[in-house]
């Protein structure tokens, strides 16, 4: 035991000394791409195109003290660093928001944050009582069939399944929002929402709450039921197959047989003694699979005009703002790199059959 | 896998095996069916193009004349989208660009993933901790983010989608061939080769190679649907700006605006791109089936 303890520790350090390297290597890959363009595009990244003249000029200047555009490049990417670490990530201009990218940031990642999470709670809710169900009715007709639907969300682009959510719940029925956050009219007199941000936490589900005001709370909530259902339902089929798939193991094992043998009712046998040994592989591949969510919330905000960083992305991306295309990459590589520095230390805990 | 290196089996006898294991599975041989008229479709197209009644094979068509999206009908079986295209000619044309546009994206990435990772694990130490360092790092940046930030810096086309697409691709084959090449590498015939005096280029790529092959087939066959649908919702966003191009993920994005009025301009391009995902999905189960008899009863 004492030496397996030891053995964790070296895995963490180890484990944590790598990730500097990564984050670095991380930031070097923006830093190459900021500058390949050949000019130096750094500039576009910080200088505010409204700016003319002698303005201009002068912030040319300062920028020139901060980043030392003469010196060698590898030169120039520390004093680049030095600027990112300080929170200076440069300017965005696009449609919906303009200003510093760290205050972009500030504002558009609550919300990509609570779509994340009511999707990650959806799909744990809907995968696992379905890998189960596949595993124990193995080859019956209703594992068949939703083994082929969850596959075939798989297989859809995620911006049809939002596409086909809308048609049905938002344009036949009438029952669930389009787009956006909140219904405009029920905010429009609010203290604590200016300009369709809301106070103090910038998610406006829970910002409701906070402020008693369960009427808005209500209709935040109604705006996040087909995003988080869209993402859910594309990333389904890898926690459903993984569940059925350790199910199925599992359910073959000395112990279970034993258990039946012994006379514990089936159901308990599945539910207590199968089911919760089948789970902790797919507990350590489900934080995985919600990081990589990510991913999705890029389309998936855009096709719900979801004012998150994946909309803010996909709307740089249109206008060419320098400044939101590699801020987004940056901090959708740094959340990733440490979510995964995270979990690894999480799983090599909680899991002792993971070896290092 | 690694059997085969070993001792030469009866080779026909294990294809027949092998064809045996993958038609007894009825979704991977209807997967493998779809796939074959898709890959029909692209090379009629492709070398053949006059066989068809297209005045231009590869581009779209708009009838600016009468632009708004008309339902199916005998002159137009999938009906038309924005502007007046007729939506099963560009659907014919735009297989073969999402097909070919797909391979040329996966087979370079598996081969330079295949390159760095047996190369990594053969000579280990620090080569193996730099490279993998290095395919942690683009693994990290979601690939859409990351195709996103190379599109903006070489120019938002086709060509730079499909380099963009290569680039980040590559990461998941460099992991796939480190994990076999770490298995083969202690094998006895390996080890023979290296007393025999065999260099190390001619044992990485004649004997390891060769190993990691079959499971890096399945995962082609997999990614080709990823791909698609990646290509897809890149051009659904707005990676192609007035493209114009006989793309399925482009053309779906050419019915949005109709989504209320028309779903059909959306919905029978996109089922396009659903069936060739799912096909493939199905066939590489199948493919992974005859590979890795364990896997055998899962989907």
């Amino acid at each position: 035991m004492g030496g397996w303890i030891i053995k964790l520790w070296q895995y963490a350090l180890r484990r944590v000394l790598l990730f500097i390297p990564t984050l670095l290597g991380l930031t070097i890959i923006v830093f190459v791409l900021i500058h390949i363009g050949g000019t130096n595009k750094l500039l576009a990244m910080y200088l505010s195109p409204r700016l003319t003249g002698a303005a201009r000029q002068q912030i040319i200047a300062e920028l020139n003290q901060k980043f030392h555009f003469n010196d060698p490049i590898y030169i120039q990417y520390f004093y680049w660093l030095a600027q990112i670490f300080q929170g200076n990530w440069g300017i965005t201009n696009t449609p919906i928001f303009s200003g510093p990218v760290t205050q972009a940031i500030e504002i558009f990642f609550p919300n990509t944050l609570i779509l994340t999470i009511f999707a990650a709670i959806l799909i744990w809710l809907i995968s696992i009582p379905l890998g189960v169900h596949t595993a124990v009715n193995r080859d019956k007709p209703s594992d068949n069939v939703i083994r082929v639907g969850s596959l075939t969300f798989y297989a859809m682009p995620w911006y049809l399944i939002g596409i086909i959510l809308i048609i049905i719940f938002a344009v036949w029925l009438k029952i669930l929002p389009i787009a956006g956050t909140v219904n405009p009219s029920m905010v429009s007199d609010l203290s604590w929402y200016h300009n369709g941000i809301s106070y103090p936490t910038h998610i406006l589900l829970i910002d409701a709450l906070i402020h008693g005001n369960f009427m808005v709370a209500g209709n935040a909530f109604l705006h996040l039921i087909m995003p988080s259902v869209t993402l859910a339902l594309g990333v389904m089929a890898a926690l459903v197959r993984l569940m059925r798939g350790t199910m199925l193991e599992t359910l073959d094992q000395d112990f279970v047989n034993f258990a039946r043998a012994k006379g514990v009712p089936e159901k308990v046998v599945i539910n207590l003694h199968a089911k919760n040994n089948a789970l902790l592989p797919v507990i350590t591949n489900f934080g995985y699979l919600v990081a990589g969510l990510l991913g999705g919330v890029v389309v998936i905000e855009d096709v719900f005009s979801y004012p998150g960083i994946g909309m803010w992305l996909t709307d740089a991306m249109i206008n060419n703002d320098m400044g939101g295309i590699m801020g987004g990459t940056l901090l959708f590589g740094i959340i990733l790199v440490v979510t995964s520095l995270a979990l690894d230390l999480i799983y090599a805990k909680i899991d002792p059959r993971i070896r290092y | 896998m690694s059997k085969n290196s070993n001792v030469k089996p009866d080779r026909f006898r294990e294809l027949k095996l092998s064809l045996q294991v993958f038609f007894s599975n009825k979704s991977a041989v209807a997967g493998l069916i779809i796939f074959l008229f898709y890959l029909f479709d692209a090379l009629i197209l492709q070398f053949f193009p006059q066989i068809l009644p297209f005045k231009h094979p590869y581009q779209l068509t708009p009838n600016y004349a009468n632009p708004i999206p008309e339902p199916p009908s005998l002159k137009h079986p999938f009906g038309t989208t924005y502007p007046g295209i007729d939506l099963l000619n560009a659907i014919i044309k735009s297989i073969r660009l999402d097909f070919w546009l797909s391979l040329e994206i996966v087979i370079p990435g598996a081969i330079i993933g295949l390159v760095i990772g047996i190369i990594a694990t053969y000579f280990g130490g620090w080569i193996d901790e730099v490279l993998m360092r290095i395919t942690d790092i683009v693994f990290s940046i979601p690939y859409l983010v990351l195709a996103i930030a190379i599109g903006y810096v070489l120019g938002r086309t086709l060509q730079s989608m499909m380099i963009a697409l290569i680039l980040v691709w590559w990461p998941l084959y460099a992991r796939y061939a480190r994990s076999v090449t770490l298995e083969t590498k202690e094998l006895t015939f390996i080890e023979a080769a290296r007393a025999a005096g065999t260099s190390n280029l001619k044992i990485m790529f004649k004997h390891i190679l060769p190993n990691s092959l079959p499971p890096v087939f399945v995962q082609i066959s997999l990614d080709l649907g990823t791909i698609m649908l990646t290509i897809s919702a890149l051009a659904f966003i707005g990676f192609l700006p007035a493209a114009n191009l006989p793309e399925l993920g482009y053309l779906t994005s050419l019915g949005y605006g109709y989504i209320q009025t028309a779903p059909w301009a959306m919905i029978i391009p996109g089922l396009f791109i659903v069936l060739f995902a799912l096909a493939v999905n199905l066939m590489g189960d199948g493919f992974r089936d005859v590979i890795d008899p364990r896997r055998r009863s899962e989907l």
